[in-house]
């Protein structure tokens, strides 16, 4: 019976330790059930055998203090292999009531295992979280890791200081530190400034007591969003020492390693805007304190050679977070993109040191081109207004060169010493003889003046043009009137004869008397003798036709012939006619 | 007898008076003219602010001439002052607007601007009348119009006198000829004067302004101007200028300090 028993238990034995061997385990353990707010809780995934894609619980309700931290142990006890490894959470609750931390799955062998939810009861705070004399108790009270901010209330892009400081007190002892959670200043422009080697300064403070101090990590920020800011929290994983109650031989007490998780928790930077009020309107974005400068590096020179400008910001602030303000140069001179330089040095107190900006610039033409000055508008938080400087204004001469607006005048090659070139391309000197003018003169365009002389020519036209039609009339009238005597002339004489016309001899001689008498008169002769060749001279001495003046002698022979010799071959009428006509013909032409 | 008396010497007074005036008004001339002098004098001793003011002394007594505006330029544009200097090469344009060296100064003071507006082409048409246009000066354009018109009369009254036919139809051809100038020349006198009454250029002497699409602040920002550049002003509302610059833009600034380029032989 009793060898039955022992057979059944050996056999049992080796059944259980064969399962041990076999089967797979995965379980969550908590360091307690039930805690109080301000408490903390362990849970440990453990596991042994060794598995891929652990992936824990929401923690829901609870705040992660550190974790996971991943420990493996393997071990041989009489050639048996025993491993374990293990996930760890340091939790906080962040509310009471009953919770349920999830299951936790791991993937061992092809195969997802999980563990059991596990309830855990929140109750108030307790007023001393665990047992004071416990290590943890006396961890707690005489270790801080703390965040100094220079500003929790800067202005955007105003530069804060973080340094994170760890103090400890006796009878604490830090032999090992690692960095578990490392901030990464998601919103800020940040800057860490290397520390060396972790100093103990035995002097410290904290709280007005006095601590061992170590400077863990400075950290320079601009902050680069306005509002509430998160810095994320640092936390460190220390392996202290601290004696513990026993004692070694010498009365000395042992020391005893502890693990200790350590955080500052996470820290609120308000983060102020820039006042909207009077901000200028081309803000450049730079905060802190600063001089400003353009710098030429020549001021004369020709043309087709190049200088430079230099725009300097030099000061404290957020040197490298800004733009400079751009160069604003006369059209005529070519610019090309400028070259940027950073002289920027990073101390505690924030970015220090120059920047500027270096333009090359090439004058094409001749002249004088100013180059006015810039401004530079930054945001002194201390004061906190906004400062605007301005450059200096500068003129940078270009003596020689093409001028603008003209053909250019490019010797090109041939460019010898002294060549005299045409002085079209230079600036020409003043006029030295001027005839000054009464500025608002009286303009001879549409004046009075200049209407009367339109006018007076078309007056003129008009009374001309009358007075002509009015002195051709009359010359008109003259010809027809002299005409007119004419014939009154001839009749006069000629009617004696014409009295007489039956009577040959008398007739003849009374036309012969009358054409005398006519010639008499019109020619103002006094003499009664007039022969017909002095006759025919005198008429054609008057401009009267030859023929005319030979028709009227041989009239007068007709009638001599007539009176002398009463031939049958004469015709009175005929001759009285003529003589009419010729008298009339001459009297027109005198 | 009395009211005879009185009359002759009120006439007297004003005889004296008007002679009096004339002989002042040459005088100022003449003494301005000296003054000019001295102004160029002082520009040569690179006095430049000096001979400003000399030179704006002259201006002041009401005197101008191209020269003066020419000089008074050039001093401005030693004294780097873009805006005056590049005003008064344009007053020197004015009055003499074919004067090479007025030309060849106003682009060294044109470069000394920030900005550089390309000036919009023009059209064929646009150059051939600009280049008829500056023939003369305006005054010369007017005279040139009333002696034309002489010549008309004169060669048509010869038409009408003459006896000849032949000459007669010749005459009445050159007389009409004359006449079709006469025509062009008070056509183009008028639209010269049109032209310069209905321009309102100026410079614009603040340092920098914003050029705005519409006269208030909200409306869309253009680009902006800085001193020394020529504007043509369109409109005006409150403080607002419609402005047109040289390339053709156009837009509205608020609270400029511009100068009139008002032709001084209109206004």
């Amino acid at each position: 019976m009793l060898k039955f028993l022992k057979l059944y238990f050996f056999s049992f034995f080796v059944i259980l330790t064969f399962n041990l061997q076999a089967q797979v385990s995965f379980d969550a353990k908590v360091s307690k059930k039930r805690l109080g707010l301000n408490e903390r809780l362990r849970i440990d995934f453990e596991m042994n055998e060794n598995g891929d894609n652990f992936n824990p619980p929401l923690f829901k309700n609870f705040q992660i203090i550190s974790g996971p931290q991943q420990a493996v142990s393997r071990s041989w006890v009489n050639g048996v292999q025993s491993f374990s490894k293990t996930y760890t959470y340091f939790l906080t609750p962040r509310s009471k009531g009953n919770f349920t931390i999830g299951q936790a799955e791991v993937t061992i062998n092809g195969e997802i295992y999980k563990t059991s939810p596990i309830e855990i009861e929140v109750t108030n705070a307790v007023k001393k979280p665990n047992d004071p004399n416990n290590v943890e108790g006396q961890i707690d009270g005489n270790i801080h890791l703390v965040a100094e901010v220079s500003n929790p209330n800067p202005y955007l892009n105003e530069g804060i200081t973080i340094i994170y400081k760890l103090y400890f007190r006796n009878p604490i002892s830090v032999s090992d530190v690692s960095e578990l959670e490392t901030p990464s200043y998601g919103d800020f422009w940040s800057h860490l400034i290397k520390i060396g080697r972790a100093e103990i300064n035995m002097r410290g403070t904290f709280k007005g007591e006095s601590y061992n101090e170590v400077v863990w990590r400075k950290a320079v920020l601009y902050p680069q969003k306005s509002g509430n800011l998160i810095l994320e929290p640092l936390t460190l994983d220390l392996t202290l020492s601290l004696p513990s109650n026993r004692r070694d031989l010498f009365g000395r007490r042992i020391l005893t390693q502890s693990q200790k998780t350590i955080t500052t928790g996470e820290k609120v930077i308000k983060v102020k805007d820039l006042p909207k009020k009077n901000k200028p309107e081309n803000f450049s974005g730079a905060v802190g304190k600063f001089d400003f400068d353009l710098i030429l590096n020549k001021n004369t020179l020709k043309a087709s050679e190049s200088f430079q400008a230099k725009i300097k910001v030099r000061g404290k602030g957020n040197l490298n977070l800004f733009n400079l303000p751009s160069i604003n140069v006369p059209n005529t001179l070519e610019v090309y993109e400028p070259e940027h330089n950073e002289k920027v040095k990073v101390t505690l107190s924030g970015i220090q040191g120059t920047v500027e900006d270096s333009y090359t610039i090439v004058p094409q033409f001749q002249g004088k081109y100013p180059i006015p000055s810039i401004e530079f508008i930054y945001f002194d938080p201390k004061l906190e207004a906004y400062k605007t400087l301005f450059s200096q204004e500068l003129i940078v001469d270009v003596y020689d060169g093409p001028t603008s607006g003209l053909p250019s005048v490019n010797s090109g090659l041939s460019k010898s010493k002294n060549s005299i070139v045409p002085n079209d391309s230079s600036f020409r000197f003043i006029k030295l003889d001027t005839k000054l003018q009464q500025k608002n003169q009286k303009i001879f365009w549409r004046s009075y003046l200049f209407w009367a002389l339109l006018f007076i020519p078309i007056v003129l036209i008009i009374t001309s043009i009358l007075i002509k039609k009015y002195i051709l009339n009359q010359t008109e009238d003259l010809t027809i009137r002299k005409q007119k005597r004419a014939q009154q002339l001839a009749k006069k004489y000629l009617s004696s004869a014409k009295k007489v016309i039956q009577d040959q001899a008398k007739f003849y001689e009374a036309l012969e008397r009358a054409l005398h008498n006519y010639l008499k008169a019109k020619l103002k002769i006094e003499t009664t003798e007039l022969s017909k060749s002095k006759i025919q001279k005198l008429l054609n001495d008057k401009g009267i036709d030859k023929q005319i003046s030979s028709e009227y002698v041989e009239v007068i022979e007709n009638c001599e012939r007539a009176r002398y010799a009463p031939g049958s071959s004469i015709n009175t009428k005929e001759d009285l006619e003529k003589s009419g006509e010729l008298i009339s013909k001459i009297d027109r032409q005198i | 007898m009395i009211e005879k008396y009185k009359f002759s010497s009120l006439k007297s007074i004003l005889f004296f008076g008007a002679t009096l005036l004339i002989q002042n008004l040459a005088f100022a001339q003449a003494s301005m003219e000296s003054v000019f002098k001295q102004g160029n004098s002082a520009y040569n001793k690179a006095e430049y602010q000096k001979a400003i003011s000399l030179y704006e002394q002259t201006l002041k007594m009401g005197q101008i001439s191209a020269e003066l505006y020419y000089n008074l330029g050039n001093a401005y544009y030693k004294l780097n002052n873009i805006a005056e200097s590049i005003y008064y090469f344009e007053k020197a344009k004015q009055l003499d607007p074919n004067d090479e060296d007025i030309i060849i100064n106003s682009n060294f003071a044109k470069n000394m601007t920030i900005d550089a507006i390309e000036k919009l082409p023009e059209s064929q048409i646009v150059t051939f009348q600009k280049k008829i246009y500056g023939i003369f000066n305006f005054s010369y354009w007017s005279y040139l119009t009333v002696i034309l018109f002489w010549i008309f009369s004169g060669l048509f009254l010869v038409y009408v006198f003459i006896k000849s036919a032949s000459l007669k139809q010749t005459f009445f051809f050159i007389a009409l000829g004359i006449l079709i100038f006469f025509m062009i020349s008070f056509l183009i006198t008028y639209s010269i004067e049109e032209k310069e009454k209905n321009t309102n250029f100026a410079i614009l002497f603040s340092n920098q302004k914003d050029i705005w699409s519409e006269p208030n602040q909200q409306a869309e920002l253009l680009f902006s101007l800085h001193e020394g550049t020529k504007v043509e002003v369109l409109d005006i509302l409150e403080n607002w200028k419609k402005i047109r610059i040289a390339n053709g833009s156009e837009g509205w600034i608020e609270n400029a300090s511009l100068r009139y380029l008002n032709n001084d032989i209109f206004r």
